[in-house]
């Protein structure tokens, strides 16, 4: 490859980098993907991918903890975060693949393999609001971004026909967005993932349930949950695909050449046969069974493959700057033999466009490790995630939860509204497993069945049966502002096992997001008086993520959602890349993926960030003319 | 156009139908006639169905993992065809019977309105089983004609039904059925190739292809040209996918149906199967043995999703849904038949019966 001079050489193969991929391999550029992780999964061939699968599979089921990377190679050459990893912190935590020097450790993490982390993802497509995109000027808070969300709309709509997203626009309420938040006409891919029978119990409880916060009188409601999972195709939907038109200079959605054409939904990536529809397998972190589910494998195949190079077992180290012109001139890697070994050797990848698509804390790590993007002096910086507080109880009548996808119900009401001026704002999914992520349920109830209430025969089947069958998860993923101080840095002393850099990050949680803690647990509260829900929640203070806010203690967890590091912005001081998500201070560099988000709003950010990955490979298109 | 050559290959042959060289067969020349060989076309679909999943239910769990997919691909595309034929009924005004007696055959069985060259036997996943599906799909030939009664391969037999659309067609508007009655491809899925809506004489014609192209593929006609015949984006037909298991050997993009396959070994373990009997009857039990009930529970639970698929093709067509999830069904009571010991080191399995 290092004789090759590609029209575009990208570092990623997850949903970022391969949107980009496909788009440009479709309109005739050559690209050359570079993937730190294992070859496994981005094989075209349909033998390979799926005994490849069928290994994350076994490895899924034997796995003690089933956290999301539990399915996939543990690579020392190319780490992956862990969250069994995370701890509480007294000066360093230097554990697994991250360093840790913050108050607070970053709980989430992401998968460096082909595909990315949507081979883990839960599959939530919901867009961004309108006012997310100008917190400054609305809400007086943060930054507003370059972009407006009238801008990203045409992209969303690309992103949502990529990524299948299943949804009934007519059930689609959130607040302070008007009519034209979707258009008229629009419809998505296929119609919604049916809602499970606790969320209904849920949306009958919440229903007139009047909620005071702030002092204001609220009326929650709950909408059916956009998901990138299979389900019934809409007939009304008219979106062949995405393709670049060479005259207007733009991404276009093409409509399906025949009337009686109908979205076809994407199955498996080794059998288009399998995963046509969701067979509510509820493993959908940390995987689909079926692929059911989208990931970006799908992306990548449907590349034009005669122009499209991958490589995989290559890990990029840095990109070469020409001093003079501040042009790029090369990505530098490390190719290692085997997953474990110390053996590499090293290369350099030549194109005419460079595109950074490797998750927003591992961009940020090669821009540092090249002392690239200098100017701005916030690369690395403003390092977001959702915090994520968990309520559950008991409901009153069972309402068997551990049925479906992980979640397929949302209440949207406090997303946004003026209290974003004061503390952050929120979603509050409804969970359909149980207490799964908090105490570990069904095992760990069957465990104290046993072990301490010593229980056994029809008592004990008595007991699960009424305690399981009850349980309800709420979560209130509360954005975090985009903050300086929460940043990933670099250290020669922590190096991985091919001599990369590992991640050194500083996190803390602010004021911002701890009132909306107190206020979104003061709507939990509510919420369960109001529905007659027995609480169990409790917030140990040996948690990794203990912290205390007004004399109470919380514990949030991580929501996987790494955003921030390499912002959008204004101006090249305050900013990493501008709005065409180009470096400010390379011309031929390109960044994508949740990185360049400047704030975080309550949306999870993949489809964001594909929409975004859209815009940014029609720029490049642009800018290779 | 058309990118898969060997269904262009059955194409070609297929707009042959109604050239005076072909007018010596059993023409269908009245609307009865096409509707009665339509309600034939679903009964042949259907037939193939017990005897493929019989086989893929006895592969063991996780061994022979390339065959049961190929197995179970195969199965999905017979239920398509079975759908399309419906469509196809619907379209001309008739209605599809799936739901009775003599819709479910008597293992063995000769295939509906064959020549009766070979009978279809309910068996294991083995050579001989491979070999009889190879006869099922097997390509029709240079000379063979269309042939609406005793036909030697499936593709004779459609082509005497398109031969019979075209000319009574011509005669007069006979797609006068009810399009609400049509399942579309958002009501089916997972079967392979588009469900296609039938509402004219094109559709008819595009879901006959689709039926044909999928199972032989091809004729004698290309059988001598070097076209690339097995790239590996082109699906190809059940013949050849059996061939592959049959021959313990994968097709390479170069090769040809004259040549066989010749690409690398395609591993098949024919020892990892369950020992069941073939042709088995629920009368091999006992009356009141919990064997016998299990046996009767799949059969039930067969017939009811017959049933919920007569209702689908009749008038209710989101009631497939209800069907798909008796089909998971079917799977666990199928292994769970194959652990119980009959004797010999025999097995149980299920026998697709007709039971009320």
């Amino acid at each position: 490859m290092e004789n090759k001079e590609y029209d575009v050489v990208i570092v990623g193969s997850g949903i970022a980098g391969s949107i980009v991929a496909k788009t440009l391999t479709q309109a005739g550029k050559q690209v050359l993907l570079l993937e730190a992780g294992l070859e496994a999964g981005m094989a075209f061939d349909t033998e390979g991918a799926y005994k490849n699968y069928q290994d994350y599979m076994r490895s899924y089921y034997t796995a003690l903890a089933k956290v999301p990377n539990a399915p996939y190679p543990d690579v020392k050459d190319a780490q992956s975060p862990n969250v069994l990893d995370m701890a509480q912190i007294n000066g360093t935590l230097d554990k697994g693949y991250f360093v840790q020097k913050g108050k607070l450790p970053f709980a989430s993490d992401y998968a460096r393999a082909a595909g990315g982390t949507t081979l883990h993802w839960l599959g939530t497509c919901l867009r961004m609001l309108p006012n997310d995109f100008k917190m400054r000027s609305v809400y007086g808070q943060a930054v507003d971004w370059p972009i407006n969300y009238a801008y990203l709309k045409p992209y969303y709509e690309m992103a949502e026909r990529e990524i299948g997203v299943a949804s009934d626009v007519s059930d689609q309420r959130y607040p302070n967005v008007g009519d034209d938040f979707f258009g008229k006409e629009y419809v998505f891919p296929m119609y919604k993932i049916p809602q499970s029978y606790i969320d209904k119990s849920f949306i009958e409880g919440l229903a007139g349930l009047e909620i005071s916060l702030n002092g204001d009188t609220y009326l929650p409601w709950c909408t059916s949950t956009p998901q990138g999972r299979n389900s019934t195709p809409n007939e009304k939907y008219r979106h062949a695909a995405t393709v670049w038109n060479t005259t207007t200079q733009k991404l276009e959605l093409q409509a399906f050449p025949k009337k009686s054409d109908v979205y076809v939904p994407v199955g498996a990536i080794w059998d288009p046969y399998a995963g046509q529809r969701c067979e509510g397998n509820a493993s959908c972190v940390p995987i689909c069974p079926v692929q059911a589910k989208y990931n970006a494998l799908k992306t990548l195949k449907s590349a034009k493959k005669e122009h499209l190079t991958l490589i995989s077992q290559v890990v990029a180290t840095k990109i070469n700057i020409d001093t003079s012109t501040g042009n790029i001139t090369g990505v530098a890697y490390k190719k290692y033999e085997h997953p474990d070994s110390k053996n590499y050797t090293e290369g350099v990848a030549k194109g005419k466009i460079y595109v950074l698509a490797a998750n927003a804390i591992e961009n940020a790590k090669i821009l540092l490790a090249s002392e690239a993007c200098k100017n701005s002096k916030v690369v690395g910086c403003n390092l977001m995630d959702h915090a994520v507080l968990l309520t559950w109880g008991l409901m009153k009548d069972k309402v068997y939860p551990f049925r479906g996808p992980g979640s397929t119900t949302n209440i949207p009401t406090f997303r946004d509204g003026k209290f974003r001026k004061d503390h952050a704002a929120w979603i509050s999914p409804i969970d359909n497993w149980g207490w799964g992520w908090p105490t570990g349920s069904p095992d760990t109830d069957l465990d104290h069945a046993v072990s301490t209430l010593n229980l056994y025969g029809k008592d004990l089947r008595k007991h699960i049966g009424d305690q399981l069958s009850r349980q309800l998860l709420l979560h209130f993923e509360c954005e975090q502002l985009p903050e300086k101080a929460n940043r990933v840095t670099i250290d020669k002393n922590y190096l991985d096992n091919i001599g990369n850099y590992r991640p050194v990050i500083t996190y803390n949680v602010d004021d911002y997001t701890l009132k909306a803690f107190k206020a979104s647990k003061s709507v939990s509260d509510q919420i369960f008086a109001g529905m007659g829900v027995q609480d169990y929640t409790n917030y140990p203070s040996n948690e990794p993520d203990y912290t205390t806010f007004d004399k109470q203690g919380y514990v949030f967890r991580g929501a996987g959602h790494v955003v921030g590091t390499h912002c959008m912005g204004t101006t090249k001081e305050n900013s990493v890349v501008n709005d065409k998500q180009q470096a400010w201070d390379h011309q031929n560099l390109y960044l994508v993926g949740a990185g360049n988000m400047a704030t975080l709003g309550t949306s999870n950010p993949t489809l964001t960030l594909a929409a975004l990955s859209f815009a940014a490979a029609e720029n490049i298109l642009k800018a290779l003319k | 156009m058309e990118t898969n050559q060997l269904i262009s290959g059955i194409r070609h042959r297929l707009m042959r139908s109604g050239e005076p060289t072909l007018t010596g067969f059993n023409q269908i020349t009245t609307i009865k006639s096409l509707r009665e060989h339509l309600q034939v076309a679903i009964e042949l679909e259907h037939s193939t169905i017990p005897p493929y999943l019989f086989a893929l239910y006895s592969i063991r769990e996780n061994t022979n993992d390339a065959s049961a997919r190929a197995i179970k691909g195969v199965v999905m595309e017979e239920m398509l065809h079975m759908i399309l034929a419906c469509n196809i009924l619907n379209a001309i005004g008739g209605k599809p019977a799936i739901s009775h007696r003599d819709f479910v055959p008597k293992y063995p069985t000769y295939l509906p309105h064959s020549n009766e060259a070979f009978k279809v036997s309910l068996q294991k996943f083995s050579r001989p089983a491979v070999d009889t599906f190879l006869k099922i799909e097997k390509p029709g030939g240079k000379d063979a004609r269309p042939e609406p009664d005793h036909y030697a391969s499936i593709g004779q037999f459609y082509e005497a039904i398109v031969d019979g659309l075209k000319r009574l067609a011509a005669q007069g508007n006979i797609f006068t059925g009810d399009r609400s009655r049509q399942i579309r491809p958002e009501q089916f899925y997972g079967g392979g190739g588009g469900l296609i809506e039938v509402y004219d004489q094109a559709t008819a014609e595009e879901a006959i292809f689709e039926i044909v192209g999928q199972g032989e593929g091809i004729d004698g006609t290309i059988e001598d040209n070097n076209h690339k015949l097995f790239g590996e984006d082109v699906e190809y037909a059940h013949y050849f996918r059996f061939n592959e298991i049959y021959k313990e050997q994968y097709y390479k993009p170069t090769d040809t149906p004259k040549s066989g396959p010749t690409g690398d070994k395609f591993p098949v373990d024919w020892n990892q199967v369950h020992n069941v009997k073939e042709n088995i009857k629920m009368s091999d039990f006992k009356e009141g043995t919990e064997e016998r009930n299990m046996m009767h529970q799949f059969n039930k639970r067969y017939c009811d999703m017959l049933r919920v698929i007569h209702e689908t093709v009749n008038g209710k067509r989101e009631k497939l849904e209800e069907a798909v999830m008796i089909m998971y069904q079917l799977k666990y009571l199928a292994q769970g038949l194959m652990n119980v010991p009959m004797g010999n080191g025999l097995y149980a399995a299920p026998s697709f019966e007709y039971v009320e």
